[in-house]
């Protein structure tokens, strides 16, 4: 388990390499660019380009996502990290193809969230905050998505559904589950 | 003078400059503010809300590090609502604080116990579970107890704002809230300074982690023998054993700040090492073996051996080799040595390079790092400060950062200060004499500019902005430049001669921390220089006694100079190259093993003090020289005290005049030794010089176009920082370990074969 | 769902339930843009700060601000670019009122920031959405890219040589974002931090250049101002509060929804019970938080018979405050201690983290309030609750810290039965495993 390293020859290759940066086609550039051209300063185009880097690199930013980012804003990995880790929506971490994220704050909660959560957690077979073994759905507990008003509802990725009953929550899995769904990324 | 205004504070007038922040006001007028996030010199953050006041007519309570003081502004810091206040954010902070300050490393200096002692309660109100995290390596030298943090983020500050690093910041949200850095390594100059600022446990010395309690540290304040930067530093030694060492107590260093490097902070475990010479060593007969012996032996045998080849050829056959990595005293002893003991001219320094001409054209004041801070341009040809003089880096970053000030390099390497520049010109490698050229000398810009590769305009530019400056000017420059160069350097303020408002200052950037020393005490003005005297060596030189060693540089190409010898005494540390070749090894005492002085690149002189008794049985290298004299017949007179060599110095060397040790007492005001400035001096042969070698320089060369990468200079591993093994592994690129949660020490083995290299200061 | 004007013509609302409200064809044919030409054809930047000033608009981002005294702090002489930014980062539980003003009439926002963009010599502005809301930044996208094919965005609108754009931002779930300096830090790609004030956004804001920070509805009244005058606007409302004002109603009602009110509406109890068609299910009103998740909490007797007035004024004679003006009305199931430990974790979830009050106050709140709810009260605990709260309320870096201390200070002074029954009885029984009901 211990390396051996000297001076002379200091680290093994694959180590010295900064991780490998990843690359997108040429309409996910231009969508980039388009998000670039907004501001004078690149830097504010973290967040938009952190959703695109998401989306392309498997619903994460994983490490060649991060160095992109970094690289294409001009600056460190460690800017990368501390605006990723700020905001709930960016995932430094793996989620499923289905998020479904579910209101948890007041008028939802007061209109029946907690059965909602129920269920998918009984139909999915996973508690907020897991993701399933074959990474196909998600669940969250979120807070208020500004859907008071259509109250008990959820997003799955960005898509709204609203005026949630179980019965509903039923369809949608078996929808997600056939494919017939988007899984509302984008 | 700034203009006064009124604030009544706690019902009392008090006249406060206008402008002044509120905390201040109140601090100095006797007020006691607790505060965490302000920090002297950092932004503002304003999050820990420790410092609340209640001003008159404001509707809350108010931070009074925000706040800048008006005129009639009526003040309230002492109050029940105030102590509430204060005590809830006490309270707050402890929450989820782990209570396990018998562990912690800061316990008994930590800010937030101080903190809690003035204004906790006794009664704990926060019962439930407390979040956890556990304990983490950054780097081979910083720990992070996340747990213990408060979240005043002075360490990303202090990495933003004075290492320009950025390495280190906030991650996570809310109560999740982190220090850290992606992937959790922290890849960076590994200065330490977060640690430093870090008023909890949270930010950890690696090195010292769970060795000792803070209270059982007998602290000396002392100067760093790295670089020419001349930090002063608390050396924290227990039972003869030099256990950490930090840049403390804050309020008191009037130099450095807080601030150290990686070295000045983390390289003193030379100081204990294994390693160290234990005995005198003796070869009786060439090609022998080095036997360990009694210090009356060996010196005896020394002194019979010296005064052999002086019977034989002349004390002249002696050459005498100090360096400017000893005190000040050490090095007169041994020019006293030279002259007075073997009358010999054949003395000079293990030096990288001689400040000779610099001085002797000196037509400006040298620029302390405090007038670097505040200067309105700098000037840097050549050098890498951020390095070399990590130091004068962060003084040259701020300037530009806090003080708007312009900064102008010249440069063969796209060094990274180059951010921080307003002008970066950057020329071909060992061209740095014909900037200096083209500076001095308009006339010739044109010509110089097209062997530099750069554009001519670019040194017109680069003389605006000198000219223009409202403020100082400090013109800075590295080892690069030639005699002849160093000259025109020192010339340059009256070259570009007077204006109102402006004041030039000068400030070379030697390697050793007491480099400016050698050359005031005039062991550099000996009749040969180091290479000179090894190339010397066998025919006009037949026996060298030589304090520390002489560099790698000095010693390749020339392997064999050292055996031709008849003697050779050496003083040392270690079994280095040098000592190998010796025939008499005296044991010599380090920095923190002896009493002296230091001259840094400021010229500014600064008190080394002993922390522990000698390591062994090492002596201090003055205190060697006097015995060596004595067993040759003569009394140097110092009757073994450093003060009195420095009375000596005083007496003998014009600059340091008047100076006695409790003149340097305070490190909170330095004492600048005077430097005699020459006026206008004629340069115009050394110009001619400098011509003559525009010449020679080829057009065509290559730009080197990398920047070299963050701890190129500073991981080096020279005889001293070799003997840290946390070093090695910077030096190795610092690796990421497998895990986080052990020293990367035991995960990664060390290759034995060091390689040693000349790194600033060691 | 309601969306529509109650005791007034609808003005913000004109539009919403038209057709392809979203087009601009429909906006233009009911009078869209209309204001922009009045103002580009010879008002000057200073004559519309004046209508502004005279409508007594006040921000409806939460703060109510008045808005025309906010755009004239604004430096004329500044050689720096200028900004207005929309703050479309509605996060504030119970308010959406921003979300269908965007998605059903977005060329009025539009229309409303370039009027302000105008006033302001301001030349580029970004839309802040919440990361939510991407269907909307998508709506905005389309109606901007329409905007600008028709010459009413851009270089030389109008024909005019007024250039204006806009661009759309997106959040990414934070809502302290919604906070207008951590806004501008979210928008120049920083972590989503406060920022010290003085300077105020309209002397340093975006990039450091003077910005003005306006809500969606804020900036949606703007072309109503201007068509029919600030006066005959504010006359729509109070002497102190001018125009309408959106009420995002959800909870308990019949018919939740988004309302149009005029300002002074003149009975909360009467708009509850008629205009919302009462409480579901025949219960009984127990209490409602009228301005968002923020602001105190109104039992039903401080409502029934009372004559509360809706407008700034009155509901804070009424002990509560318009806030986002975020309706959630909670019938007599609700367990006001549950309700309030919910909205806690809200601000806990979201609380920034720079300051130690707000940072460490909710945390603990949060344990405290779980605690109890898992029978392990003790006696003094309401008592520390307000405590802590007292500790955050005033002390914190920003408002969040006072938002997440009035729900509880007001819960726990109206509802002391609900937070006793949970100290002293542990978990009330009624709950079920989330502690809330389920309806
Ligand atoms: C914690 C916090 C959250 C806020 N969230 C929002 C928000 O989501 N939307 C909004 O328009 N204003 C929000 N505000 C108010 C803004 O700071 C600011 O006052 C407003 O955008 C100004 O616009 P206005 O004058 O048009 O109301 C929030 C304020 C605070 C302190
Ligand atoms: S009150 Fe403090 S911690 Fe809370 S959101 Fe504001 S600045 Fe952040
Ligand atoms: S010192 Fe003022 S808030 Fe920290």
């Amino acid at each position: 388990m211990s390396q051996q390293f000297t001076p002379n020859n200091p680290l093994p290759q694959e180590a010295k390499v900064p991780p490998k940066m990843a690359v997108f086609p040429p309409e996910v550039e231009a969508e980039i660019e388009r998000h670039l051209a907004k501001y004078p300063v690149k830097r504010s185009a973290i967040l938009p380009l952190m959703f695109i880097v998401q989306r392309e690199r498997g619903g994460y930013l994983d490490p060649p996502g991060v160095a992109y980012l970094a690289d294409r804003l001009g600056v460190r990995i460690t800017d990368i990290w501390e605006v990723a880790t700020f905001y709930s929506m960016i995932n430094t971490e793996p989620v499923g193809r289905y998020h479904f994220q579910i209101c948890r704050t007041l008028s939802c909660k007061i209109l029946g969230a907690g059965k909602i959560t129920e269920q998918c957690t009984k139909r999915l077979g996973i508690k907020p905050g897991e993701t399933n073994d074959d990474g196909t759905f998600s669940l969250s507990e979120v807070e208020c998505l500004g859907s008071c008003g259509t109250a008990p509802m959820m997003q799955i990725g960005f898509d709204y559904y609203e005026n949630l009953t179980t019965e509903k929550v039923d369809e949608l899995i078996e929808k997600c589950k056939s494919g017939e769904l988007s899984n509302g990324v984008r | 003078m700034a203009e006064l205004i009124k604030v009544i504070i706690n019902g009392q007038d008090f006249q406060v400059e206008k402008g002044a922040r509120l905390i201040d006001a109140c601090r100095e007028n006797g007020y006691s503010i607790a505060s965490f996030c302000y920090y002297a010199d950092l932004a503002l953050q304003a999050s820990c809300r420790m410092c609340l006041v209640r001003i008159e007519k404001m509707p809350k309570l108010q931070t009074s590090c925000t706040i800048t003081c008006t005129d009639g502004m009526v003040v309230t810091t002492e109050s029940e609502e105030i102590e509430k206040a204060r005590r809830g954010m006490v309270e707050f902070l402890l929450a989820n604080h782990p209570l396990d300050c018998p562990v912690c490393d800061r316990g008994g200096e930590c800010e937030l116990q101080e903190m809690v002692f003035d204004w906790g309660d006794l009664e704990e109100r926060f019962t439930e579970r407390k979040n956890y995290a556990p304990e983490k390596f950054l780097s081979p030298v910083v720990a992070n107890d996340s747990q213990r943090c408060i979240l005043c983020k002075r360490c990303t500050r202090v990495c933003d704002e004075w290492m320009g690093e950025d390495a280190i910041e906030a991650g996570g949200r809310g109560a999740h809230t982190v220090i850290g850095t992606y992937g959790g390594w922290l890849n960076c100059s590994q200065c330490g300074n977060c640690i430093e600022v870090c008023p909890t446990g949270t930010l950890l010395d690696a090195t010292y982690r769970h060795q000792t309690r803070p209270w059982e540290l007998s602290r000396t304040t002392s100067t760093c023998s790295f670089c020419s930067d001349g930090c002063q530093l608390s050396v924290g030694s227990r039972r003869g054993e030099v256990m950490r060492v930090v840049a403390r107590d804050r309020y008191v260093n009037g130099h450095n700040g807080e601030f150290l490097c990686i070295k000045g902070r983390f390289a003193h475990p030379f100081v204990n090492h294994e390693e160290r010479l234990r005995t005198p060593l003796v070869r009786y007969k060439k090609g022998g073996r080095l036997v360990p012996t009694t210090w009356e032996e060996a010196v005896r045998f020394a002194a019979q051996k010296l005064q052999e080849v002086k019977d034989a050829h002349g004390g002249s056959a002696i050459g005498v080799v100090g360096s400017p990595r000893l005190t000040n005293e050490s090095n007169w002893a041994l020019l006293r040595f030279a002259r007075d003991v073997l009358g010999t001219d054949k003395y000079t320094a293990s030096e990288a390079f001689s400040l000779a001409p610099f001085f002797e054209n000196l037509s400006a004041p040298l620029a302390t790092h405090k007038d670097i801070r505040h200067a309105k341009t700098i000037v840097l040809i050549g050098g890498e400060p951020e390095e070399l003089q990590p130091l004068t880096g962060k003084q040259v970053r701020q300037a530009v950062r806090n003080g708007g000030a312009k900064l102008v390099i010249f440069n063969s390497v796209p060094i990274r200060l180059k951010e921080q520049a307003a002008q970066f010109v950057h020329i071909r490698p060992g061209s740095e004499d014909a900037v200096v050229l083209a500076l001095a000398s308009p006339g010739d810009a044109e010509v110089a500019a097209s062997k530099l590769g750069v554009e001519a305009d670019e040194i017109g530019k680069a003389s605006q902005i000198i000219s223009e400056t409202a403020g100082d000017v400090v013109l800075m420059f590295g080892g690069e430049l030639s005699a002849e160069a160093q000259s025109v350097v020192a010339q340059l303020p009256a070259a570009f001669g007077e204006k109102e408002g402006r004041r030039f200052l000068l400030h070379p950037l030697p390697l050793f921390n007491n480099s400016v020393g050698v050359h005031d005490l005039g062991l550099m003005n000996g009749a040969l220089n180091p290479l000179e005297i090894l190339d010397a060596a066998g025919s006009e030189v037949r026996a060298l006694y030589v304090a520390g060693g002489f560099l790698p540089a000095h010693l390749e190409g020339r392997e064999g100079a050292l055996s031709r010898l008849d003697f050779l005494a050496v003083q040392e540390l270690f079994l280095t190259e040098t000592a190998e070749a010796a025939d008499v090894i005296f044991p010599a005492a380090s920095f923190a093993e002896t009493d002296g002085t230091f001259t840094n690149s400021d010229g500014l002189v600064q008190r080394v003090r002993q922390s522990i008794p000698p390591v062994h049985q090492s002596k201090p290298d003055w205190a060697i020289t006097s015995q060596l004299a004595s067993a040759l017949g003569t009394d140097l007179g110092f009757q073994m005290s450093s003060s009195n060599i420095f009375l000596d110095i005083a007496h003998g060397v014009p600059a340091y005049e008047g100076l006695r040790y409790p003149l340097l007492k305070d490190e909170s005001k330095p004492v600048q030794v005077k430097h005699a400035l020459a006026g206008r001096r004629d340069v115009t042969a050394q110009l001619a010089e400098l011509r003559r070698a525009l010449e020679s320089l080829d057009e065509n060369a290559e730009k080197i176009t990398e920047t070299p990468p963050v701890g190129h200079e500073l991981f080096k591993l020279g005889v001293l920082t070799s003997k840290v093994p946390q070093f090695h592994l910077l030096a190795a690129g610092n690796p990421e370990p497998e895990s986080v949660l052990v020293s990367p020490l035991y995960q990664i083995t060390l290759d034995p074969g060091l390689r040693r290299e000349a790194a600033a200061g060691d | 769902m309601f969306i529509g004007a109650i005791g007034c013509e609808p003005l913000q609302l004109r539009r919403v339930s038209l057709e392809r409200s979203r087009t601009l064809d429909v906006y233009r044919r009911n009078g869209g843009y209309e204001a922009l030409r009045k103002v580009l054809d010879g008002m000057s930047p200073d004559d519309v700060i004046g209508e502004v000033k005279k409508s007594a608009l006040r921000g409806r981002g939460g703060a109510g601000f008045p808005t025309g005294m906010k755009w004239s702090f604004v430096p004329k002489d500044s050689p720096k670019a200028r900004y207005v930014v929309c703050n479309a980062d509605e996060s504030e539980p119970g308010t959406f009122k921003d979300r269908y003003l965007m998605e059903r009439d977005p060329h009025l926002l539009i229309e409303g920031m370039l009027i302000a963009g105008y006033a302001l010599g301001a030349r580029v502005n970004y839309i802040y959405t919440r990361g939510e809301y991407r269907y909307l930044i998508e709506i905005m996208d389309e109606a901007l890219e329409e905007a600008r094919t028709a010459g009413l965005l851009g270089d030389r609108v109008l024909g005019t040589d007024f250039n204006c754009e806009i661009y759309t931002h997106t959040g990414a779930g934070a809502y302290i974002c919604g906070e207008e300096t951590a806004l501008l830090n979210s928008l120049e790609g920083l972590r989503g931090h406060p920022r010290m004030k003085p300077p105020f956004p309209a002397v340093a804001g975006l990039y450091g250049c003077p910005t003005v920070v306006n809500n969606v509805e804020t900036l949606t009244a703007v072309p109503d101002i201007i068509k029919m005058g600030g006066d005959a606007y504010k006359a729509l409302g109070t002497e102190k509060s001018g125009g309408t004002k959106l009420w995002s109603v959800s909870g308990h009602v019949a018919r939740p929804g988004v309302y149009e009110l005029p300002m002074g509406y003149d009975d909360m109890e009467k708009f509850i019970m008629e205009d919302c068609q009462g409480i579901t299910n025949g219960r009984q009103l127990k209490a409602v938080i009228p301005g968002g998740s923020s602001v105190y909490i109104m039992p039903a007797e401080d409502i029934i018979g009372r004559d509360v007035r809706m407008d700034y004024e009155g509901l804070v004679a009424a002990g509560s405050m318009v806030g986002s003006g975020g309706f959630i009305v909670l019938d007599d199931t609700v367990d006001v201690f549950e309700s309030t430990k919910n909205l806690t974790e809200f601000y806990k979830h979201e609380s920034c983290g720079w300051c130690t009050p707000c940072r460490e106050g909710t945390d603990w709140l949060v344990k405290v309030f779980k605690r109890i709810e898992s029978g392990g009260g003790r006696p003094d605990d309401a008592q520390l609750l307000l405590d802590i709260v007292d500790n955050i309320e005033g002390k914190s870096f920003c408002p969040l810290g006072d938002a997440a201390a009035w729900p509880i200070q007001s819960a726990i002074k109206k509802f002391p039965e609900d937070f006793r029954r949970h100290i002293s009885n542990g978990a009330s029984g009624d709950g079920g495993k989330e502690g809330l009901p389920t309806a």
